[in-house]
């Protein structure tokens, strides 16, 4: 193998990487806002895509408007699940009794529901793919090659990273946000609205996961299906980053595209597609608290 | 409640097994088929109901010892022309000692942690169904060829109908026992609360293992059952979505009892069929109703239609709430 291969591989590495980071954001930002493992993460992703695509074609935005409108698409959207049907989960779980089989549960529902319904749009029965956002010549930093569109994709992720870091660590709703996610019966006694709080996160969370779907739109091709392999990759990029810590689901996503890239060319092609579930297992079992968690914190029954 | 099965339980079950070996000389092939299908759902459900609703184990590998009970038992005859009644005990070993091996590191983890590796290793275990292009065909599927059950030749559905019975009837009967067995009990005093299990002097590791050991078992079995009347085995059927069903018919059912599942076997497994034959486009509204059924039950009937049931029947008190008023 040569040095050149390596190289152009890490780099799209780096980027495909990129988009598994923001996913897997979103499935870390709903698990610690509620505690809900998100099955439906890669469902919100294509239907972020099919959101920006619908945006393009049938409205004919310009470009940008497309992030925003699939953002506030799937915030109404993760919002509405929270307040309809987690709510009513909980509401109905009596005190104490552990919920996590039926939020995951519901979340599956609403994986199927998404699917279903975005194949009522005879729109969907194509494989589609959304144009590319820049064009242009590709670029040569040394002996990688990268498109416009793979460096659009690198810096409006990081943007995003960037934006929700100031956001949880600068902004007082982001602090309460992070409150509510840390102790939601304390944050309660300090009088902040927990359910609103939560409700924001799944937007939040969603939103994420509908400006990714547009971003992985233009590079892969979408169909109601695309979502499934998605939230495989972001479980493992948030396993391997710790399943808590928000820069270590950064670092593992981007780590998890570099993985993925390198089996590819050293290993072989069809074993790309085992290798976020190899990742997750062998973190789980060697590492259970990710690259960047801190110890294992052991959640009193 | 404790104690041994008493043959007034079992009546049903020898009921089954009667009608197992006469049905098929009064009714057409489509309903057998059913009867089958139903039938392998029924054993693959009961098995992940022990390891989910009586051990309390959020565990999503369940189609992958599915998987290799069905490539077990149809390799072995294919490859071996080794007879159904041997094959089967050897693949269900087989998916238990699996089982078992997973449960070893998979037990240390809890919850969502439990769930996702388990998840990880279905779907790798799914990649090699795929795959592994000599052995099990691949993508495009393995052609199973008729079976040898005690010299007859299993080859449809006609013929198949009464030994599936018998495995069925066999499975419900032994997980009767189980419930009523001191490890059947120790299962279900983990799922309430494994810190009390283990200052009763339970091994909450060994237990869990042994659960996920049976649990596979049953899967191999259930696996083993599909090559009964299917010819035709392809990596899909031991998938994701494989997965889902059986999970929505315990959770429709009712988790952690066994008429519970029951009912959620019937109503699940017959549901595409009313689909298919009510529905023009069948895949969108297969998957919208089940997504709607999933989160509909789980928002009203959080402990299932059995669960509601029998708790209007008889308002008893729940044995959580016991362990709460301590």
């Amino acid at each position: 193998m040569s040095s050149m291969a390596l190289y152009q591989s890490i780099a799209s590495g780096i980027v495909s990487g990129c988009v598994y980071a923001l996913v897997a954001l979103s499935v870390v930002l709903i698990f610690k806002a509620s505690d809900v493992v998100n099955f439906a993460g890669g469902e919100f992703v294509m239907l972020g895509a099919y959101a920006g695509l619908g945006a393009l074609t049938f409205l004919e935005v310009p470009y940008g408007l497309a992030y925003v409108i699939a953002a506030l698409a799937l915030f109404f959207i993760g919002a509405t699940f929270n307040k309809v049907v987690l709510d009513s989960v909980l509401k109905r779980a009596k005190h104490g009794q552990r919920t996590l089989v039926a939020m995951v549960i519901a979340t599956l529902g609403l994986s199927y529901v998404i699917k279903g319904g975005v194949r009522l749009f005879s729109f969907t029965e194509e494989v589609r793919r959304l144009p590319s956002a820049f064009s242009g010549p590709p670029i040569f930093i040394g002996p990688v090659v990268l498109q416009w569109q793979d460096i659009a994709i690198v810096s409006i992720s990081l943007a995003l990273m960037l934006a929700l870091y100031i956001f949880f660590q600068k902004t007082l709703t982001g602090k309460v946000l992070r409150a509510t996610s840390q102790n939601p019966r304390a944050a309660a006694l300090i009088g902040i609205p927990v359910q609103l709080m939560q409700l924001y996160s799944w937007g939040l969370a969603c939103a994420i996961a509908g400006v990714s779907g547009v971003l992985i739109g233009a590079k892969l091709p979408i169909s109601p299906d695309f979502g499934g392999p998605i939230m495989l990759l972001a479980f493992a990029a948030a396993i391997i980053g710790g399943f808590t810590s928000l820069p270590g689901v950064v670092i593992g996503g981007i780590l998890l595209g570099i993985i993925q890239n390198l089996v590819g060319i050293t290993i072989s092609s069809t074993a790309i597609a085992v290798t976020p579930f190899v990742v997750i297992m062998l973190v789980l079992v060697f590492r259970p608290q990710g690259l960047l968690g801190g110890r294992h914190r052991i959640k009193k029954v | 409640m404790y104690g041994s099965v008493s043959l007034r339980q079992l009546f049903p079950l020898l009921a089954l097994l009667l009608g197992g070996f006469f049905i098929p000389m009064f009714t057409n092939e489509y309903y057998l088929y059913l009867g089958n299908v139903l039938m392998m759902y029924a054993v693959l459900a009961i098995g992940l109901d022990i390891l989910m609703g009586w051990a309390g184990q959020f565990a999503f590998a369940h189609t992958a010892f599915f998987g290799l009970g069905c490539y077990t038992t149809a390799l072995l005859n294919i490859k071996f022309g080794i007879p159904f009644i041997v094959g089967m005990p050897i693949a269900a070993l087989l998916a238990g000692a699996v089982g078992v091996l997973v449960a070893i590191p998979a037990t240390r983890m809890r919850d969502i942690y439990l769930a996702l590796a388990t998840f990880a290793f279905a779907e790798g275990m799914f990649w090699v169904f795929n795959t592994w292009e000599p052995v099990t065909g691949g993508s495009t599927g393995l052609r199973i060829i008729s079976s040898n059950v005690l010299g007859f030749k299993v080859s449809n559905d006609v013929t198949a109908f009464p030994v599936s019975m018998s495995l069925m009837c066999l499975m419900i009967a032994a997980a009767m026992y189980l419930s009523k067995s001191r490890l059947g009990r120790e299962m279900s005093a983990i799922r309430d609360s494994e810190h009390v299990a283990m200052s009763c002097g339970i091994d909450v590791r060994r237990t869990k293992v042994i659960a996920f050991g049976i649990s596979a078992i049953y899967a191999g079995v259930a696996g083993a059952m599909f090559t009964l009347a299917q010819s035709f085995a392809s990596p899909e059927q031991f998938g994701f979505n494989t997965a889902i069903l059986v999970l929505t018919m315990i959770v429709v059912g009712g988790m952690g009892t066994l008429p519970g599942v029951m009912i959620g076997v019937l109503i699940l497994s017959m549901l595409p069929e009313v689909l298919r034959t009510t529905m023009r486009s069948f895949q969108i509204w297969q998957e919208l109703v089940y997504g709607l059924i999933l989160i509909l039950s789980i928002m009203f009937m959080p402990r299932g239609i059995w669960g509601s049931i029998s708790g209007h029947l008889k308002k008893r008190e729940l044995p959580s709430k016991n362990a709460k008023s301590i």
